[in-house]
């Protein structure tokens, strides 16, 4: 054997002594590999029940308890604040998480207060839930319909007021939303009595909120704000002063 | 099995496989970066239309299309897509058909993506941690964006048109030949799922 041809066979082996290295390398790296992808689905298994099991509890305590309405309440879940005899019927869904319905609230709750107080408009609140999804799961628009509803139920000339500072300390749709003692801050603050505050924390009015919004989402409305003059969906500028004034005025006009 | 193992491996790197996915997400996100298109003009001609928080979108009130994010360059960003889709589709097309693009012309191609998928990611991480809303045909984007980005990489590194040095070029495209990006883009994509459901779980399953 010539010493090119030794040298040539020598290196052959080299390269199949280095190619077999590699593969045990990446052998190595795809074990790994896979260690991590099955480490990441057991992860992402394991949230899902998580998340899943946790919402549960939530659901099902908030539904056993009987649902109670609070003593101003229609059958269709509305609080009713205003005269019965007053000739506009005026009716508001909201979810105290949608950033819409505080736009809509900022610009008219003024209007709104002043057509109550001088016995045009009788105001039926629908609070609604729906965006409970919305705020980490802590459930802040079921919290703060429960706090709309409480105060309805025991003081309610302060439903305007506490619906204006919630509304005025908005949190941002997609956050965990005002803790419970934020929302009491809030309520005392706007003149809610301290013994009707307190009462918060039982969540009385829980389950009437989920069974509202259930009802209100029955009766056909699509989102919130969703706002009906004389049962009629009004569909202009929610967002203006002066619109729905007008539109309550042409109707007490009829 | 093992034979089966094999075919599979040989179908992954049969250039029809490859140039197939490419079309599929490129299509993919073609038709996504339309849907969002459409939505961004309609809730330009008439704020109106996506002021109610609609109850049966994950998201609601259109927070993501109304958000500085989503009109980085003074226009929407799905119309960015609605003009690089329809390239990569014609590149998987014409491969498909049998045609060698020049190296210049792919190194580009892979340039040009790289910062699209970047821009991807950086407005997923600005939605989820900033915007706070979940916008799926946005997140199709990414996942189908990330298949590109994958098939295209394969492709470049297999054929050495990356001009990168050749001891690093040998040793990626001994990766790809072992499926290691496979490993690479399956753990990338989990990620993604897990930060989803880790960030959304309540909304999607509670």
């Amino acid at each position: 054997m010539g010493k090119q041809a030794r040298t040539a066979s020598r290196e052959r082996r080299a390269a199949m002594v280095a190619a077999a290295q590699r593969r045990r390398t990446y052998r190595i790296v795809t074990g790994v590999g896979g260690l991590v992808i099955v480490g990441l689905v057991i992860a992402i298994v394991v949230t899902i029940v998580s998340v899943a099991g946790k919402e549960k509890p939530n659901l099902t305590g908030a539904s056993s308890n009987a649902v109670v309405a609070p003593a101003n309440a229609t059958a269709t879940g509305a609080i009713v604040i205003g005269t019965g005899d007053a000739p506009v019927r005026l009716e508001i869904y909201l979810d105290y998480m949608c950033p819409y319905c505080g736009r809509f609230e900022r610009a008219n709750s003024g209007e709104i207060g002043r057509l109550i107080a001088d016995g045009t408009v009788r105001l039926e609140l629908h609070p609604l839930s729906f965006l409970d999804k919305s705020s980490h799961g802590t459930r802040y628009s079921t919290r703060a319909a429960n706090a709309v509803a409480t105060t309805a139920d025991k003081a309610p000339d302060k439903v305007l007021a506490l619906t204006e500072t919630l509304y005025g300390h908005q949190p941002v749709e997609g956050s965990a939303g005002l803790s419970n003692d934020e929302i009491a801050t809030l309520a005392n603050s706007s003149g809610v009595p301290r013994e009707v505050v307190d009462r918060f924390q039982q969540g009385e009015f829980e389950a009437w909120v989920a069974a509202s919004t259930e009802s209100g989402f029955k009766s056909g409305i699509t989102g919130t704000p969703t706002v009906k003059v004389n049962g009629v969906v009004f569909t202009d500028d929610l967002y203006t002063v002066g619109p729905l004034t007008r539109a309550v005025e042409t109707a007490k006009g009829r | 099995m093992a034979d089966l193992l094999l075919r599979v491996r040989r179908l992954r790197h049969a250039n029809g496989w490859i140039y197939g996915t490419m079309l599929v997400s490129a299509c993919l996100s073609l038709t996504a970066s339309f849907v969002l298109s459409v939505d961004a003009m309609r809730l330009a001609a008439d704020p109106g239309a996506a002021l109610s928080c609609n109850i049966n979108a994950v998201i609601s009130c259109g927070t993501v299309a109304s958000s500085w994010q989503a009109h980085l360059f003074g226009f929407p960003n799905a119309f960015l897509g609605l003009v690089a889709e329809p390239v990569v589709i014609t590149i998987a097309v014409a491969s498909l058909g049998g045609v060698r693009f020049p190296r210049w012309f792919m190194f580009s191609a892979q340039v040009v993506y790289t910062i699209g998928v970047l821009f991807a990611y950086w407005l997923l991480y600005q939605s989820m941690f900033h915007i706070g809303a979940l916008c799926p045909w946005c997140l199709l984007i990414t996942v189908s964006t990330t298949l590109v980005f994958a098939t295209l990489t394969h492709i470049n590194l297999r054929e050495g048109n990356l001009f990168l040095p050749s001891a690093a070029n040998s040793t990626l495209a001994g990766a790809v030949k072992a499926d290691l990006d496979v490993v690479v883009v399956t753990i990338w994509l989990l990620i993604l799922a897990l930060a989803v459901v880790l960030k959304y779980g309540s909304a999607l399953f509670g």
